[in-house]
């Protein structure tokens, strides 16, 4: 165990500053402002603060490091000259308050990348700025509060969930300040229209749902469900975090919804290391464009006196607020970074996105067969059921350990312990919760078919261990299982220095 | 797209392996009535040779901040961030991995936020920080939400906030954004003509939920009045503070002046300005705030045997657990980020951060003794301190002054109508530790040529 706090050396610059330009005895701060004690921070030489983040990143585990199927999260290979693009003074060196002659090319990726997105989810209009997935479907959510308060339906303050959607579905429109009414799904996990019938009516402002759902199932009756809640005069929100499974082959447009965002992050490969950053633009149809956060880019062709650049011979790209804007849910324009870096990427598949979704779906549906195959071949079949029964899965999908919970005591969790003394990440327990016992598994479109055969052998070999040995798993990492109950009650939430 | 896909050409032993026969019938699930035919109507797929071509030519065409003398900042600072920490931010580890739900095999990234942690801890002196938000802006909104939820049922002005009347259009919306779902009110606090805040009218805050406050304030000031908000106000209104992070080398941690929650841009610590995101939102209160927090915490815990090892924690705050009662809707934050932050902070050092806070405010000093020696323009808070950014009032508008210093290859600064529409005058020029003597003095020339020409009765 190595801490940073515990590095004291006494010059301790890690990178020696230049002098200030100017003498810095008399700076003239008020007296009560004069920080008396800086902070305790450690004093590291450049080579130790190498070393200590070096180690640190031994200890992580990362898509590079190996397999990492982690339902819903779209773990997919990170191309890495989308790091390099994204290091460019180009966007690197650039501040949002710069004039538009000074951003031509900037503007000129960000509209390609508002068409793009567009196009591929049928949606008539794009703004970059959310940036995460949740600030995308809380931004979508105030888009329709707007259009009903344009329209004077200010009695439509209910939005509508399944019990399999994800946390930030209601915590968004909660926010937002809509009342939230879950429904259940059917028992094969697919949505249930008469549940669906019997909730909506003139207070109901929208559905959010994703498709596949979050049990990696197309929903059949996704246009029926559309239907219902137009019918009644509410919106439809698709939760876009697993758009990865049908880019080309299907869009939230055609399937009947008003808006989507998208997980830029998760789709178009914006590493998130540790968690973020993220990025979540949204895509509306007409009725809601008036309505988006501004501005949006916009191009007219090039008119006499505008500064030409290579990249605006034809077209001069600018900064437009739409009519009826909600705001802003970002300071400036969103994490540009990322949507550079998703620029890049969508660049290297083009039309052929289309491939990269088949490829989604085809390691996906690989995965269970291969698992399915394997654990029938070693007697263990019995242990897990499908999560939805179904012939075809999406981009993911779920198995239920409920069985095995049952006959051994062994949970997903337990199973997912054992996966990490093979060098494997887990896939996403214990979501969504309507299956007991769950495991998620995405392989995404990168992992090749061996790496896939392997894992579905080593996987069965997890469900055949000693049920003692999963429990005490994992025992080949660096620190064997964590306490989280402990952590909650004895919270210490940064350096105890004074434990010295 | 070749070289990102290791299954092209196995799709046939894959799928004869399941029994079926062609990519198609892997989609057979999908109803024909929403089916989207033919191809996509996008371009053709590029190389990694023609894409970085491509990207150097389009982004080569903007003006770089560095291509250029500049003077914009306006809450973004272009400060100098060590080569090591790009370096290190790359190791895949870190890069390509994700919300560490197995804490054992991620404790790398979690040691390193709850160092994070404990950095901001101990700049912001105050007991508790998470992982980030997304940025200045949300984190601000964050807090007020967060200031609501607890003190609402006590407070005598229910679901009132005061902001102080210069937060800048955009702030003031992403706060009116988060918060109008809550039926939260949002006032404003007045300021003095030197730009510190009026502290006479403060007491209309008291009983509140909360105040925000920002320390430098929007226009660089730096106010000792804020040391003495929490006393007017009082134990059941939140005081919370937005910080520039670096001035803390010098200035006053606003922990130590009664602030229970304090927020701001991390960026100028670990971050390029990459054209406004990804930054990262710093979000730190006290104890009594914790558990209305937003966002992600790492604790330190044990192993089962008895090992010291780091989980996230106190999750029963967020969406995942508690869906739309969560205290907020964030669920992908900014971790990489905050973790070039802290690589940052950690090669700084305190004596590091200190320097490096002069080397921002001596820059400013500079700036505004050189720019006061010039007739025609004024510097309307000029008896107060500043930290990174100063108003000048032009004897033009300051747009057209920003056109001039353009031609002149300058970068020259916002034009503050934007924010005040009144201010059509006001400038707000900003310096850092990159700014170099011979900048301010170029910067000092323009104007005076620029200000002369615009002055009737005045020869430059
Ligand atoms: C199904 C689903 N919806 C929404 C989200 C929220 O997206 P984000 O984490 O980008 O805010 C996620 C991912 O975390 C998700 O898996």
């Amino acid at each position: 165990m190595s801490h940073l706090f515990e590095h004291k050396g006494a010059g301790g610059k890690g990178y020696s500053q230049p002098e200030s330009i100017m003498p810095t005895d008399n700076l003239q701060i008020p007296s009560s402002l004069i920080r008396k004690d800086l902070p305790k921070w450690p004093r590291l030489s450049e080579p130790e603060m190498v070393r200590h983040y070096t180690w640190l990143s031994t200890r992580n585990f990362g898509i590079d490091t190996g397999f990492y199927p982690l339902g819903s999260c779209t773990m997919k290979h990170n191309p890495r000259v989308n790091e390099v693009i994204a290091q460019l003074p180009g966007i690197a060196d650039l501040h949002p308050l710069q004039p538009e002659h000074q951003i031509q090319g900037t503007l000129a990726i960000f509209h390609e990348m508002q068409e793009m997105l567009g196009i591929c989810a049928g949606m008539d209009a794009v703004t970059l700025q959310p940036v995460a997935g949740a600030q995308g479907e809380f931004t979508a959510i105030r888009c329709f509060q707007e259009y009903f308060r344009k329209r004077g339906e200010l009695q439509r303050t209910k939005v509508i969930v399944p019990d399999s959607a994800h946390g930030t579905n209601p915590a968004s429109a909660s926010m937002a300040g809509f009342e939230i009414i879950e429904i259940p799904s059917q028992e094969d996990g697919r949505i249930d229209l008469n549940a669906l019938r019997a909730v909506v009516g003139d207070d109901t402002a929208a559905m959010m749902i994703t498709n596949p759902s979050t049990l990696g199932v197309f929903e059949p009756e996704i246009a029926e469900a559309a239907e219902i809640v137009h019918a009644a005069g509410g919106q439809m929100y698709y939760d876009g975090a697993n758009f990865n499974a049908i880019l080309g082959l299907t869009s939230p447009g055609i399937m009947g919804f008003d808006a989507v965002h998208y997980n830029l992050h998760k789709t178009f490969s914006q590493p998130h290391g540790g968690g973020g950053p993220g990025s979540g633009p949204i895509g509306v149809k007409s009725h809601l464009a008036e309505f988006l956060p501004g501005p949006v880019v916009k191009r007219r062709p090039v008119l006499s006196g505008d500064r030409l650049t290579s990249v605006n011979k034809e077209w001069w790209y600018h900064w437009q607020e739409p009519e009826n804007s909600i705001g802003k849910v970002q300071q400036w324009h969103g994490n540009s970074g990322a949507v550079i870096r998703s620029w890049a990427f969508y660049r290297r598949y083009g039309r052929d996105l289309k491939t990269m979704s088949q490829h989604a779906v085809l390691n996906a549906n690989y995965l269970r067969y291969k698992i399915m195959q394997e654990a029938e071949a070693k007697g263990v079949g019995h242990l897990f059921c499908d999560g939805a029964p179904i012939d075809v899965v999406k981009h993911e999908f779920t198995l239920s350990f409920a069985p095995m919970k049952e006959e051994m005591g062994i949970g997903a969790m337990d199973i997912a312990k054992g996966l990490l003394d093979r060098g494997y990440m887990a896939p996403t327990v214990y979501f969504p919760l309507i299956v007991p016992e769950c495991m998620m598994f995405e392989p995404t479109e990168t992992e090749s078919k061996d790496v896939l055969d392997e894992f579905a052998i080593k996987f069965v070999e997890v469900l055949q261990e000693d049920p003692d040995v999963l429990h005490a798993a994992p025992i080949t990492t660096k620190v064997r299982r964590v306490d989280e109950v402990y952590a909650a009650r004895n919270l210490v939430l940064s350096y105890p220095f004074d434990e010295e | 797209m070749v070289d990102q896909l290791p299954n092209l050409g196995r799709e046939k032993e894959m799928l004869e392996a399941m029994g079926l026969s062609s990519m198609d019938d892997l989609f057979s699930d999908i109803p024909e009535a929403v089916r989207m035919n033919g191809e996509l109507p996008l371009r053709g797929p590029q190389s990694e040779e023609e894409i970085i071509a491509d990207a150097r030519r389009i982004l080569g065409a903007n003006v770089a901040l560095g291509d250029r003398v500049n003077f914009l900042g306006a809450g973004l600072n272009r400060n100098y961030v060590p080569a090591s920490v790009f370096q290190l931010i790359t190791r895949g580890e870190f890069l390509t991995s994700y919300t560490p739900y197995q804490p054992e095999v991620s404790q790398g990234m979690l040691q390193a936020m709850w160092e994070f942690q404990t950095l901001i801890s101990e700049l912001l002196c105050l007991e508790v920080a998470n992982l980030s938000v997304y940025d200045g802006s949300t984190a601000a909104a964050e807090a007020i939400t967060c200031a609501v939820r607890v003190h609402n049922r006590k407070a005598t002005q229910k679901d009132t906030i005061y902001i102080s009347e210069l937060i800048p259009p955009a702030r003031i919306s992403v706060i009116e954004n988060y918060t109008q779902g809550g039926g939260v009110i949002v006032k404003t606090l007045r300021h003095n003509s030197d730009g510190t805040l009026n502290l006479e009218s403060l007491s209309e805050a008291a009983g509140s939920c909360g105040i925000y406050v920002e320390q430098p304030n929007p226009l660089g000031v730096l106010d000792g009045g804020l040391t003495r908000v929490k006393e007017i106000i009082g134990e059941s209104t939140a005081f919370i503070v937005g910080v520039s992070p670096v001035s803390l080398g010098l200035i006053e941690a606003p922990g130590n002046y009664g602030a229970d929650i304090v927020v701001g841009e991390g960026q100028a610590l670990g971050s390029p300005i990459t054209y406004g995101g990804p930054l990262y939102g710093i979000f730190a209160c006290t104890k009594a705030y914790l558990r209305q927090m937003p966002g992600r915490i790492v604790g330190r815990s044990i192993d089962v045997d008895g090992k010291e090892a780091f989980c996230l924690t106190l999750s029963t705050r967020e969406q995942h657990i508690r869906r739309h009662r969560a205290t907020s809707n964030i669920c992908t934050n900014e971790t990489l980020i905050a973790l070039m932050g802290a690589m940052h902070m950690s090669l700084l050092g305190p004596e590091g951060l200190q320097k490096l806070a002069q080397r921002n405010m001596a820059a400013c000093q500079l700036a505004k003794k050189k720019l006061s020696e010039i007739p025609t323009i004024a510097i309307p808070h000029a008896m107060n301190c500043h930290f990174n950014e100063f108003v000048v009032e032009l004897p033009g508008s300051a747009s057209d002054c920003i056109a001039y210093l353009d031609t002149q290859g300058l970068i020259g600064g916002y034009d503050l109508s934007n924010w005040y529409p009144q201010r059509r005058n006001w400038l707000l020029v900003s310096f850092s530790d990159q700014t170099k003597e011979t900048e301010i003095e170029l910067l000092t020339a323009h104007l005076a040529v620029w200000s002369a020409s615009v002055s009737p009765g005045v020869s430059a």
